[in-house]
């Protein structure tokens, strides 16, 4: 992750995917769980500022759950902006940290539930990241949320796709296209292999 | 496992360690089982660099966790 975050930044890449061992966004400054040890998006922004003067940083979570950990570390922190779609509803008075109660609208949606997903995170996204005008994008992707996996929000690949869309363009709009996707959530292998290297084609292709 | 093409530019990263497929995230433990086999067609794009994580120190852990923290990753049987 942190090398990925640093490539970015140099240049060398405009754009990468960062498979994991073990997750990250359930792991705050002194707590860990939820198969979370040490909080990689974090350590990767703390690196980026403390070496390379990286200002502000915005991060959309897709993981069905709440990104507790990464709320717990940058709760009190203007420069970044975490945008969290899962259980809870929630804005700071500054705006920099929101959550989204995607589940019951999801739920509520039945078929419909890849469109309200994907509307709710452009909504709550979108107008945001371009305000804040971050110097990097990170999508926190989990794919828990998938029909099936122990997130089940009754998604499908489609809005994996239009999400991998919507950070490209953002990224593009706001950051001269430096995203960083993580993986995150997840379990079943054959939901791996299928959702993952769409992804990243989508990635090698906004980098032709 | 890395295999950088310099003068390629804007590239795509993919990180990617072995150790993920062995014993990946802990719900299943075996979800990236297919991978890096997955990617073989991607691999092929001349604009796709693979890369092979290392591990960070502990000093720059210590930016963001607590100590305690730390030693209660070591501890945890996950």
């Amino acid at each position: 992750m942190v090398a990925a975050a640093e490539r970015i930044w140099l240049g060398e890449l405009i754009n990468a995917f960062a498979f994991i061992g073990a997750g990250g966004h359930h792991a705050g400054r002194d707590f860990f769980g939820g198969y979370c040890c040490f909080n990689d998006v974090s350590i990767a922004i703390e690196r980026l500022r403390e070496v390379h003067g990286l200002r502000r940083v915005a991060i959309l979570d897709t993981d069905a759950h709440h990104g507790d950990g990464t709320r717990d570390i940058y709760r009190d922190d203007p420069a970044v902006l975490h945008v969290c779609l899962c259980g809870s509803d929630y804005a700071s008075s500054d705006g920099t940290k929101v959550d989204v109660a995607i589940h019951r609208l999801c739920w509520e949606a039945g078929a419909r539930s890849d469109e309200v997903y994907l509307e709710a995170a452009e909504a709550a996204f979108a107008p945001r990241a371009r305000t804040f005008c971050p110097d990097l994008l990170v999508w926190y992707f989990g794919f828990d949320g998938h029909r099936g996996d122990y997130g089940d929000l009754g998604l499908t690949a489609a809005c994996y796709n239009g999400l991998v869309g919507l950070t490209l363009a953002l990224a593009d709009q706001v950051c001269s296209g430096r995203l960083l996707v993580v993986l995150g959530g997840g379990s079943r292998a054959d939901l791996a292999s299928s959702l993952i290297p769409p992804i990243i084609a989508r990635l090698a292709d906004a980098a032709r | 496992m890395t295999s950088e093409r310099p003068n390629l530019m804007p590239r795509t990263g993919i990180f990617y360690h072995p150790s993920f497929s062995q014993r990946s995230y802990l719900t299943v433990g075996r979800r990236l089982a297919a991978f890096p086999d997955a990617l073989r067609d991607l691999l092929a794009l001349p604009q796709v660099v693979l890369f092979e994580p290392q591990p960070v120190s502990d000093e720059l852990i210590l930016k963001v966790h607590t100590p305690d923290l730390i030693r209660e990753v070591a501890k945890d049987p996950l």
